[in-house]
């Protein structure tokens, strides 16, 4: 779901622009960007669409309201930036996209070069294992045993090894082991998060370098002409928010949210992070930059401000959970302010601690964009989390779990009808009674048009410690299509306990193993005390 | 520390069981200490303790051989047995019936699954959701079961041996009495014993007090004699009121079938304690068992105004909210229901189907995942009903029928998905897989009309006019107001007569 709402400065603050219910859009802040990527001067919308989460995932181009191309994505994308990597004319810029440990770069909306992260060391003991594997010295068994308890260690292990031990199936273990053995282990990290930082010049259209964060706790610069890393920062937690400032060649500061709650200020050179570290109290939702203070909205609903240098300058409480948020940079009117999405499905801007503007939508709002979008210099862009794409995604889960569920019932026989075109029959069990005697009373149908069922035989499962059958072994004579047969037998409850069990009801045919149908009943309990001269004479009776 | 004390310090903190075996250790010492010897017996009685006022089931015996029973064809609205037209309940077409032909609560109790049969057969059968027999009379084993009693107890023999008690002497002495009578009653299960000793005790108090008096009237009223339990309760509350005596005269007047003067009762009691919320609740289930859903839900409405924690009364307005037509609303009780911590297949099953009626499809699928997940033997067949059901709602017949192949692997009798099947099977145009659905769901719950009806419509079809006349009949009976079976009827005898 996709709204376009225009910036204007008249009383009215926005117009409502276009809207999209249906577009089934699943992205967020960071996979969306606006850019003139054909140089005509007519921005377009770039979004890196999420997919279901699992598949499906695609990098769209809308120029205006429709969709201009769509390329797929392989993995889940994490970011989307457009940059400048020449100086060719005319001044087209390149699409990165930041899936996985690849960063895959697009140019004139066609894939253009794949940039792989360097590879980080492998733990020698994990290396020596899958040696040993492929040298065939030790068994899948000693592999997993030795892996889990590297894991139980805390060791971090290569992504095949993770997999392996995820496995359930010992058949699927070995064709596994047997299938990767050969192939070298790699140990790969993911980006987090992908910026962009000019290189030498601060032009509009300068070429600028791609800074990625990376699960490996690091933050790595890019050359955009060559695609080798300039520089190398380590940090001490994971990134998940850059914001970037400066030139590479001259000067740049590198503001890091992390997974521990820190934010750390890189700067050309540094090695040390901690200094200039501002811890929260909470896990950052979304940073941004305006000049030199920094916005940092966190999950305990606030949103705080602080200085370049680290100084805490104020905090806004906010009326729900913040979901993401994003700059305004409206460069006509001189207007700078944060807008943030809130979880109340309602959209905050604040300039400077002040709230300025409130606007509304009909569900909550998961990724946000402002600037320029076609010819129109202020655009807003909001995608909504879809209630329609959860349904839908939701729907695929359950359609699959029930057909799993549906063959495990076949499989097993487990249905009261049979489901074999050759075998068309149907039983319901009933049982009469107070106890400890039962009548139970099986009736079994043809449901065939005009083909009697023959050669078949009823029997029952059940604890032999709790219940006697009189009979329980029935052969059925041959079944005439349509008619409802009721076969009948008598279970006396041995126990006096005041339990009861499930007994099952087996409908087989004569020379196979495999019943055709099953059905389950579940005993009632015995009522009455069961005392001995009235059984003995009820079963006289009998 | 003295032992005595510490047994008693365990009474207090329910470890009966601690309670017990210090209390026999002090016996063995010394066999005539009759501290020890009360607080045994009321430790053994705490054990298998049963609130006397709620648990109740009909029993066969009561049901099909009432010989209380005044007039077999009671004016609609003064009995439970023929419940009213139902004022303000939506129609059978709508809310599900039980086999009693009332409506299906929002909160299962002891007797609202399966109501009173027509036949000794039906009798005997199993209901479907309740799953066990009913009992023979409800004098029998089944309150032994309920309260796991003397058939699991001490290996060296009964504590107290009844036979050989001299209950002349005991009934002489206020403070063994109570404790005596309430070890027979409860954990002996010995009602005939337990009447013998209250009648004595009685007597020996100058019938001067209310308690004996109740517990005569519990004994009577387990013995089936009724007017004369309800003799003892109402001396009982002269002279003293009770809230217990209340609900429990209340009770006979139920099994006396005077649903009215049932309530009347409750009235009274109300205008002495006002606002005590198990009185309006029980004048909210009379209601609702005769099918009075306006009363029934203004009165759980009053409950909770007294105690907004009261689950039977969140869940009964939610139902009812849920099939008049206002699913938001009952979808606000249920997730009331989910704060305050119930946490269960059921529940989460009843928000899946409010979110998808409600329009809230997110959350929808989420629900019926967790009920997946929570729900219990009995109680997944349900579950995987109702996602049937909003498979059929999104129009994916594929996922409905399987859906409903897996209810009935897991509950070979849910008379319900074996009609849906026989739609669906019909839809498909096997015409003979449909007729054996039908047939399996008019076997199993012959109370549902739609089974009688599909059947009728299809053999209308078919040109069996003669089945098809039967089963429209057996529809009507089922549900008077079912227009469609009505017209089908009408129709065959217009055909019957042109011949």
């Amino acid at each position: 779901m996709i709204v376009f709402s225009w910036y204007r400065g008249s009383n009215e603050k926005w117009l409502d622009a276009y809207k999209d219910p249906v577009a089934s859009l699943y992205t967020l802040t960071q996979c969306i960007t606006l850019s003139d990527v054909q140089a005509d001067g007519d921005w377009k919308l770039i979004i890196a669409d999420l997919g279901t989460g699992t598949f499906d995932m695609k990098l769209k181009v809308y120029k205006g309201t429709n969709l201009m191309s769509e390329n797929t994505i392989i993995d889940l994308p994490t970011g989307v930036e457009t940059f400048y990597m020449d100086t060719h004319e005319p001044r087209t810029p390149a699409i990165a996209v930041a899936s996985g440990p690849y960063i895959y770069v697009y140019k004139n909306l066609r894939p253009y070069f794949k940039f792989t992260l360097p590879t980080l060391e492998v733990n020698p003991v994990e290396a020596d294992l899958w040696n040993q594997v492929k040298e065939e010295k030790i068994n899948i068994f000693v592999l997993r045993e030795m892996l889990e308890g590297m894991r139980a260690e805390g060791t971090v292990l290569t992504v095949r090894s993770l997999r392996f031990l995820q496995l359930q199936d010992i058949t699927d273990c070995e064709a596994f082991a047997n299938l990767y053995r050969f192939t070298p282990l790699r140990r790969q990290t993911v980006i987090t998060s992908l910026a962009t930082l000019k290189k030498s010049h601060a032009d509009e259209d300068a070429i600028s370098c791609l800074v990625l964060g990376t699960e490996s706790k690091s933050v790595y610069v890019l050359d955009p002409e060559a695609f080798t890393v300039l520089t190398t920062m380590e940090l001490p937690s994971v990134p998940v928010f850059l914001s970037v400032t400066g030139l590479f060649d001259v000067e740049y500061r590198i503001v890091v949210a992390c997974r521990n709650g820190c934010i750390y200020t890189l700067k050309r050179g540094t090695t040390v992070t901690t200094k200039n570290c501002i811890e929260l109290n909470s896990q950052p939702v979304g940073l941004q930059r305006i000049n030199k203070t920094i916005y940092v909205g966190t999950m305990d609903e606030a949103l705080h401000c602080y200085t370049s240098k680290g100084k805490k300058l104020w905090t806004v409480k906010l009326p729900a959970s913040m979901t993401t948020m994003e700059i305004i940079d409206y460069k006509p009117k001189g207007f700078k302010a944060v807008i943030v999405a809130l979880s109340n499905c309602n959209v905050h801007i604040y300039k400077e601690k002040y709230l300025v503007n409130i606007i509304k939508t009909d569900d909550v709002v998961t990724g946000l964009k402002f600037g320029r979008f076609g010819r129109e210099d202020g655009t807003l862009i909001m995608t909504l989390r879809a209630m329609h794409r959860t349904f839908q995604r939701d729907l695929y889960l359950l359609r699959l779990n029930t057909a799993r569920e549906y063959v495990k019932s076949l499989e097993n026989r487990m249905n009261p009808i049979s489901s074999d075109p050759q075998e068309p029959l149907k039983l319901n069990a009933t049982v009469q009674g107070i106890g400890p005697m039962f009548k139970l009373t099986v009736n079994l149908q043809n449901t065939s048009l005009s083909n009697p069922s023959t050669n078949l035989l009823i029997t029952f499962q059940y604890d032999d410690k709790l219940y006697a059958f009189k009979n329980s072994f029935i052969e059925v004579p041959m079944l005439v299509p349509g008619l409802n047969y009721a076969f009948e037998t008598y279970v006396e409850c041995q126990s006096d306990k005041g339990i009861s069990d499930n007994v099952k009801v087996y409908i087989l045919r004569q020379g196979k193993s495999i019943p055709i149908i099953t059905g389950i009943i579940s005993m009632p309990c015995t009522d009455v005390e069961p005392i001995a001269n009235v059984k003995k004479k009820n079963q006289d009776d009998f | 520390m003295d032992p005595l004390f510490l047994a008693y310090s365990y009474f207090r903190r329910r470890k009966y069981q601690q309670c017990t075996d210090l209390c026999s250790q002090l016996l063995e010492k010394n066999p005539y200490d009759q501290a020890a010897w009360t607080l045994k017996t009321r430790a053994l009685t705490g054990q298998v303790y049963v609130d006397e006022v709620d648990v109740d089931e009909e029993g066969i015996a009561e049901m099909v051989m009432d010989d209380n029973t005044i007039a077999q064809v009671s004016r609609p609205g003064t009995s439970l047995k023929q419940p009213g037209t139902g004022k303000g309940a939506p129609s059978q077409g709508i809310r599900p019936m039980s086999q009693s032909g009332r409506p299906v609560s929002g909160f299962v109790r002891p007797g609202t699954q399966g109501g009173r049969p027509g036949t000794m057969e039906r009798a005997i059968m199993t209901p479907r959701t309740a799953h066990t027999a009913r009992p023979v009379t409800s004098a029998s084993g089944r309150y032994v079961r309920l309260g796991t009693a003397s058939m699991l107890s001490t290996p060296d023999g009964p504590f107290i041996n009844l036979a050989r008690l001299n209950f002349a002497k005991y009934a002489a002495r206020p403070n063994l009495a109570k404790a005596l009578f309430e070890y027979i009653f409860h954990h002996e299960n010995d009602v005939r014993n337990a009447l013998e000793l209250a009648a004595l005790a009685t007597e020996s108090v100058q019938f001067k007090d209310w308690w004996w008096k109740v517990q005569l009237a519990k004994c009577y009223y387990r013995l089936g004699m009724y007017r004369d339990a309800e003799r003892q309760l109402k001396s009982a509350l002269t002279q003293q009121e009770m809230i217990d005596s209340y609900l429990y005269l209340c009770k006979v007047y139920v099994r006396l079938d005077q649903p009215l003067t049932a309530v009347e009762v409750y009235k009274q009691g109300l205008e002495k304690f006002q606002g005590e919320t198990t009185l309006l609740t029980g004048i909210a289930r009379i209601y609702e068992g005769m099918n009075d859903m306006d009363n029934a839900v203004k009165f759980y409405k009053d409950v909770l105004n007294f105690d907004s924690m009261h689950v039977e009364a969140i869940a009964c307005i939610a139902t009812h909210h849920f099939y008049t037509d206002q699913p938001e609303v009952a979808l606000k009780f249920y997730r009331r229901l989910l704060q305050m911590g119930v946490y269960n297949g059921e529940l989460f099953n009843n928000l899946g189907l409010c979110c998808f009626y409600a329009q809230q499809y997110d959350m929808t699928l989420t629900c019926f995942e967790r009920a997946l997940s929570l729900a219990e033997e009995q109680t997944l067949a349900d579950v995987w009903f109702n996602i049937g059901h909003v498979a059929l709602g999104i129009g994916d017949m594929t996922l409905a029928y399987q859906c409903f192949r897996l209810t009935v692997a897991n509950n070979n009798d849910h008379a319900e998905a074996y009609n849906n099947l026989g739609v669906l099977e019909l839809r498909k145009g096997n015409v003979e897989m449909a007729r054996a659905f039908f047939q399996a769901a008019m076997v199993t719950s012959p109370h549902m009309h739609e089974p009688h009806y599909n059947w009728a419509a299809l053999a209308d079809q078919l040109g069996d006019l003669q089945s098809s006349f039967n089963a429209a009949k057996r529809a009507v009976e089922a549900f008077p107001d079912h227009v469609d079976s009505k017209e089908l009827l009408k129709q065959l005898r217009h055909h019957f007569s042109l011949l």
